[in-house]
Order: C-alpha cells, then sequence, then structure tokens
C-alpha cells in the first residue's frame, strides 16, 4: 500500500507523464532509442525516491516500446528494433489511406500487450525466473534455430531469395571482432570494420534509408509536393479498441510470447515481435492478407513487442539478472538507491516491487492517454509533403547513427548499407530475413560455441528435453511453412490451368 | 501516370540483374569462406572463431549457385542484348534516387571536415530545393528547417544531452 500510495503521488504521476512522453518522442525517430532515452533520464532520478525514480524510468521504458510504432506505422521505417514487424502490415494500411486505424490499433494492442505483461509478472514472476535461468547454451541455440525458421514467412514471394537475405544478415553479423575469443575478422585492416557492423546502423540503414530512398523514385511526384499519405485521414479511436478486443487469441498468444521471450536473458522485443507476427500469420484462416495491411498483423507485432517490458522484468526482479541493455539501466538505478537486487528484492523489499508493477500498469495508461490525445498531431507527419520529410528524417537518422557510438565511421557504414538495402529491394529481396539474421547471429554463434565450449558433445542438443522441444518446433515450423508453399503453388497452377 | 510507370524493364531484364547480383554475392562469399579457413582455432574450443562463418557462407554459396543455375535456365539468350539499354532507363527514371545517395555520401564525408551544423545544413538546403516545387514559401520553409534540424539539432545535442556532435577540423 506503501508502494502504491508514492506511485500514485501527484508528483510522481507528473513526471511519469512526461517520462512517457520522452520514451514516445524518442523511439519514434528512427535511431534514437529507449535505452538512449532511459539513459539520459537515470541521472535526473538520483534525487527522488528510489520508487519515484524508477516509475519514472519505467513511464519511459513502456512509452518507449509504442513510440516505434509511429514511424513504423506513417514512414515504413522501425522507430526501435522492436518495431520490425510492425512496418510489415500497419505500413501498407496507412499508405492504403488508413493511418489513423494503423496506429489505433497498434497503441491498443501496445496498451493491452502491457497489462497482460504486468499481469503475469505478479503472479508468475519467481518459477518463470527459475526456468528461464536453468536454461543452457543448448537451450538456447536451439531456440535461435526455432526463431530462424521465421524467415520461411517473411520471404514474400521467394524462398530461395529470403533465405539469401537471411544469410546474408548472418554474414554481416560475423564482420568484426568474433564474440567469444575477441579474435578479428573480416575487418580487412579497416577501422570502420575493426568493432563489427553495430545491429541498429545496419538496421537504419537497411530499413530507413532505402525506405526513404523509394520515396524519392518518382520525380514527377515529389514535385508537385505529393504527401505520404492521400486522401482524408480518419480518426476512430474507440472502434478500433473494439477491433482489437475482437480479436483476443492473437492478443494473449501474442502478449504471452513477449512475455515468454522477454523472460530470456539476452532475447527482447526485437525478437518477440517477429516470433509474435510469424505465429499469427501461421495460425490465420488467411496468411496471404499478412504483408497487405491487416489488422491482425499490427495486433501481434505491437502486443508481442510491447509485452517484452513486463517479460524482462521477471528475471531482474526475482534473481537481480537483467535480461536486456534496458534492464541493466533499470537495475543499475536501484542499486545507485543502494537496493541490493537480487533473490531477496521481492521480500525485503515489497512495497518497492509490488510499486514497481503497478507503475507499469499505470504507465501503459499515461501511454494510451498520450497516444490518444496525440494522435490527430502524429497523424500531420502523413500530411508533409515528401520533400521535407525525406531530407529531415534522413538528418535524423545520420544524427541517432552517430549519437548511438560517437563515432563518425558509423555514418560511412549508414551510406554503404542503405545503398546495400535500396540495391536488395530493387532486386526483390525481401529485407526482413536480413536483419532477422543480424539479429540472431550473434547470440547463435555465442551459444553454440559455448555449448561446445562446455562439453563437446552435440548429442546433448538432442537430449536436453526443453533443446529438442525447441528444435521439433523448429522442425514443424519448417514442414508447415513448406507445406503452404506447396499448396499456394499448387493453387496458382490450378488458377492458370483455368485461365 | 507517374515516371516510374512509364519504364518498367521486362521480367527478363530483372532476372538478369538478379543474376550479376547472385554473381557478385558468390564471388564475396567465396572470398570470405577463404578467409574464414585461415581463422586460427583456439586450444580452449571446439570450433573456432572461423567455423561459424564458414558454415553461414558454405549454405549461401550452395544457395546462390543453385540460383545462378535456376536464373541462366530461365533466361532466354537475346534478353541479355535488351539489358543494357533497360538498365540504363531504369537507372534514369530513378535519378533522384541516386542524387539522394550522393548527396547522403557527401554530406557524411563533409562531417568530419566542416563540421555536423554547416554539413546537415547545405545538405538540407540542396535536397529540399531540389526536390520541392519552386515557389517563395517552399525556399522558405526549406532554409528554416535546414536552420532548425543542423544549427538547431546541434546546440539541442549539446547543452540538452551532452552529446557534442562532429565540429570539423
Amino acid at each position: 500500500m506503501l508502494g502504491a500510495a508514492q506511485v500514485l503521488s501527484f508528483t510522481t504521476l507528473i513526471m511519469m507523464f512526461f517520462g512517457a512522453i520522452a520514451g514516445i518522442i524518442a523511439a519514434a525517430i528512427p535511431g534514437f532509442t529507449v535505452t538512449m532515452a532511459i539513459v539520459l533520464t537515470l541521472p535526473l532520478t538520483f534525487s527522488m525516491d528510489p520508487l519515484q525514480g524508477i516509475s519514472v524510468m519505467l513511464s519511459v521504458y513502456v512509452g518507449g516500446y509504442t513510440g516505434g510504432l509511429i514511424s513504423a506505422a506513417l514512414l515504413g521505417i522501425p522507430g526501435t528494433p522492436s518495431s520490425v514487424a510492425t512496418t510489415f502490415d500497419a505500413f501498407p494500411m496507412a499508405r492504403n489511406g488508413e493511418p489513423g486505424r494503423a496506429l489505433s490499433l497498434g497503441v491498443w494492442a501496445s496498451f493491452f500487450g502491457t497489462l497482460i505483461s504486468t499481469a503475469v509478472l505478479i503472479v508468475a514472476a519467481p518459477p518463470l525466473a527459475t526456468f528461464a535461468v536453468r536454461l543452457g547454451p543448448w537451450e538456447y541455440f536451439s531456440l535461435i534455430v526455432f526463431a530462424l525458421t521465421i524467415v520461411a514467412s517473411l520471404v514474400g514471394d521467394s524462398l530461395q531469395r529470403g533465405l539469401i537475405a537471411a544469410l546474408i544478415g548472418l554474414a554481416i553479423a560475423t564482420i568484426g571482432t568474433d564474440p567469444m575469443m575477441g579474435r578479428p575478422r573480416f575487418d580487412m585492416g579497416l577501422e570502420l570494420l575493426a568493432a563489427g557492423l553495430p545491429f541498429l546502423v545496419v538496421l537504419i540503414g537497411i530499413f530507413a534509408i532505402s525506405q526513404l530512398a523509394s520515396e524519392v523514385e518518382d520525380a514527377r511526384a515529389i514535385k508537385t509536393g505529393e504527401k505520404l499519405v492521400s486522401g482524408t485521414i480518419e480518426f476512430k479511436t474507440w472502434a478500433v479498441m473494439r477491433e482489437v478486443l475482437m480479436r483476443p487469441v492473437n492478443l494473449i498468444r501474442s502478449s504471452l510470447i513477449g512475455v515468454g521471450i522477454g523472460a530470456l536473458p539476452g532475447a527482447g522485443g526485437s525478437i518477440a515481435n517477429l516470433v509474435a507476427y510469424d505465429q499469427a500469420k501461421r495460425s490465420s484462416k488467411d496468411p496471404d492478407s499478412f504483408g497487405t495491411g491487416t489488422a491482425d498483423g499490427v495486433v501481434a507485432s505491437e502486443a508481442g513487442n510491447s509485452a517484452t517490458a513486463g517479460g524482462g522484468l521477471i528475471p531482474l526482479i526475482s534473481l537481480g539478472i537483467p535480461g536486456s541493455a534496458v534492464d541493466a539501466i533499470l537495475m543499475a538505478s536501484l542499486m545507485v538507491h543502494g537496493i541490493s537486487v537480487g533473490p531477496r528484492l521481492i521480500m525485503d523489499n515489497a512495497d518497492l516491487v509490488y510499486g514497481m508493477f503497478l507503475a507499469m500498469a499505470v504507465s501503459s495508461l499515461m501511454m494510451l492517454v498520450i497516444c490518444v490525445l496525440s494522435m490527430r498531431l502524429f497523424l500531420r507527419v502523413a500530411e508533409v509533403p515528401k520533400w521535407v520529410v525525406v531530407p529531415v528524417v534522413m538528418v535524423c537518422c545520420v544524427v541517432g547513427s552517430f549519437a548511438l557510438n560517437n563515432r563518425v565511421t558509423d555514418l560511412y557504414l549508414l551510406a554503404a548499407v542503405g545503398l546495400l538495402g535500396y540495391g536488395l529491394k530493387a532486386l526483390d529481396y525481401p529485407l526482413a530475413p536480413l536483419v532477422l539474421g543480424v539479429i540472431l547471429g550473434p547470440i547463435a554463434e555465442t551459444n553454440l560455441r559455448r555449448a561446445l565450449m562446455t562439453e563437446n558433445d552435440w548429442s546433448l542438443f538432442v537430449t536436453r528435453p526443453v533443446s529438442l522441444i525447441f528444435l521439433i518446433a523448429a522442425v514443424a515450423s519448417v514442414a508447415w511453412a513448406v507445406r503452404g508453399i506447396l499448396r499456394r503453388r499448387k493453387q496458382r497452377k490450378l488458377q492458370k490451368d483455368t485461365a | 501516370m507517374s515516371q516510374i510507370d512509364d519504364f518498367k524493364p521486362s521480367q527478363e531484364s530483372g532476372e538478369i540483374a538478379r543474376l550479376l547480383s547472385y554473381v557478385a554475392l558468390l564471388a564475396a562469399s567465396v572470398g570470405l569462406f577463404i578467409e574464414a579457413t585461415t581463422i586460427p582455432t583456439s586450444r580452449f574450443e571446439a570450433l573456432g572463431a572461423g567455423a561459424f562463418p564458414m558454415l553461414v557462407h558454405a549454405c549461401l554459396i550452395l544457395l546462390l549457385v543453385t540460383a545462378i543455375i535456376g536464373s541462366l535456365r530461365k533466361l532466354p539468350a537475346a534478353a541479355y542484348g535488351r539489358f543494357g539499354a533497360e538498365a540504363m532507363g531504369w537507372l534514369k527514371a530513378r535519378r533522384l534516387v541516386l542524387f539522394l545517395f550522393l548527396c547522403l555520401a557527401v554530406f557524411v564525408a563533409g562531417i568530419p571536415v566542416i563540421g555536423y551544423p554547416v554539413a546537415a545544413f547545405l545538405f538540407l538546403i540542396v535536397l529540399q530545393v531540389t526536390y520541392a516545387p519552386k515557389t517563395r514559401v517552399t525556399i522558405g520553409i526549406a532554409v528554416l528547417l535546414a536552420l532548425i534540424f543542423s544549427f538547431g539539432l546541434n546546440w539541442l545535442f549539446a547543452e540538452v544531452f551532452n552529446v557534442f556532435l562532429p565540429r570539423g577540423l
């Protein structure tokens, strides 16, 4: 009760409100991340009470997971890595003249996703955390193998080009220092490549720069002041809320995927949104509609990534293990206030922990209120002419890429990767599998090598039960995807024959 | 009808462009595979630093060879003759995209020399003035936005976030 009173005090609520706004804005700008927003917030919380400080940071966290949706839907550029899958359907929906619906679907799905993850956090934190930390490198590697099978859902028209793109992503991830022994690889003696290709720079280059370049392809249209979305923009947030609630299975499944993946240290929103999207597509009666602007795709991706906020707190609160960079900063903020984080946290500081749970729920409510109130303002972005949007967003991408590591060489990489992304897009290679390869490559390699360093026995991947379950799921997932492809091919052949 | 719709290369030319991309990727992949074999293995682990890249590049090489064979079988000999002209037409239709990448390259190369504020100001002015309909209002908006997102953003990062964007030589 003491914790609840502190979170619900006027001062804390006001600070959380501004925190949520900061998180949303930071994540909405391509190149700026939730982590950066939280790092910048940390010093401001030093003078606050521990719970007040952590509540403000949680509001930035929750706001940040939703903010990425804005640029994903309106510009086709994921504001954060966790909103990659959001671009698949929210962007086509916005381009089809429904940007208000795309944003509202994402905001409501994020809200419900965060609430569901908070409920799971309260009920299942200790057992889930104990399970998550028992997983060894064998299970992690098998999980990544399973996650890689998502490629089959993201390939678009050609399975072959999709697989090539995923392997290019995995190859890009091997450039730079080897993750286990620190040995340099493929750096060609260039300082530019010595530290590897930073994932966020690749993400911004592949998605943002190539998308911005596509916007100026049509010289005549841009010179007549063409806008991002033409026509009247409608905004019916309550109708959309009902639309989201009409998809309870998708919403709950995606949220639980988000919680589960968020609870695994090292995983997180960037994987959760893709897995949730993939599962929604596989279980849909109309999988072909995914990628064309279907509501199910937006709901799955946004519920999945927002639910990782609660999931990430599970190992942090129960065991003192941060699951991601953002969780590590949250942990640091508790330690700054003299609170030791570990299994005894919930016993020694029950008010603080339950206050954090409440702060999560309050933050998601604030995010909802802010987004609903400011939606019309965000939607104005869609009405800005392309000749303004393209150069300005490109400058934001450059500044964001520089600010990640304060390295000018990252800017050269950004331009090169942007050109590569545009070239691949023009040649009909799907870009999502490439990004998936870049995300999963280092995790897969590290865990494979760690597993074999621990015990040089390949059979452990199939004799450890959880690892085996993931591998069976991966095989089933591939079989399911191949079945779908063969069925579509057969249908096309039949249509051709009848025509 | 848009300018892009005016010029659509044939499916065959698209396939040739993809074939060229497969060949370029294959060359890079073979080179990197060979380099990966030279990475020494630590005595403390079963798999060395080169094992995972070798696995990735081996799969990539296999796929690319399959893709090259598939493309070669699909393409009639006459298609190669039309490719040069169609590729030039494709590039010409996308001259604003090429200009964008050229400006981006000059912008990022210029940042360490003339500093972020001046480089960003010039980049924004040049691109906006090139793309915008030519009226006094649009030029005014372009100058204002260029000032905000170059000198303004530089000030914001330095004063509020303590992040110092490059100042130049």
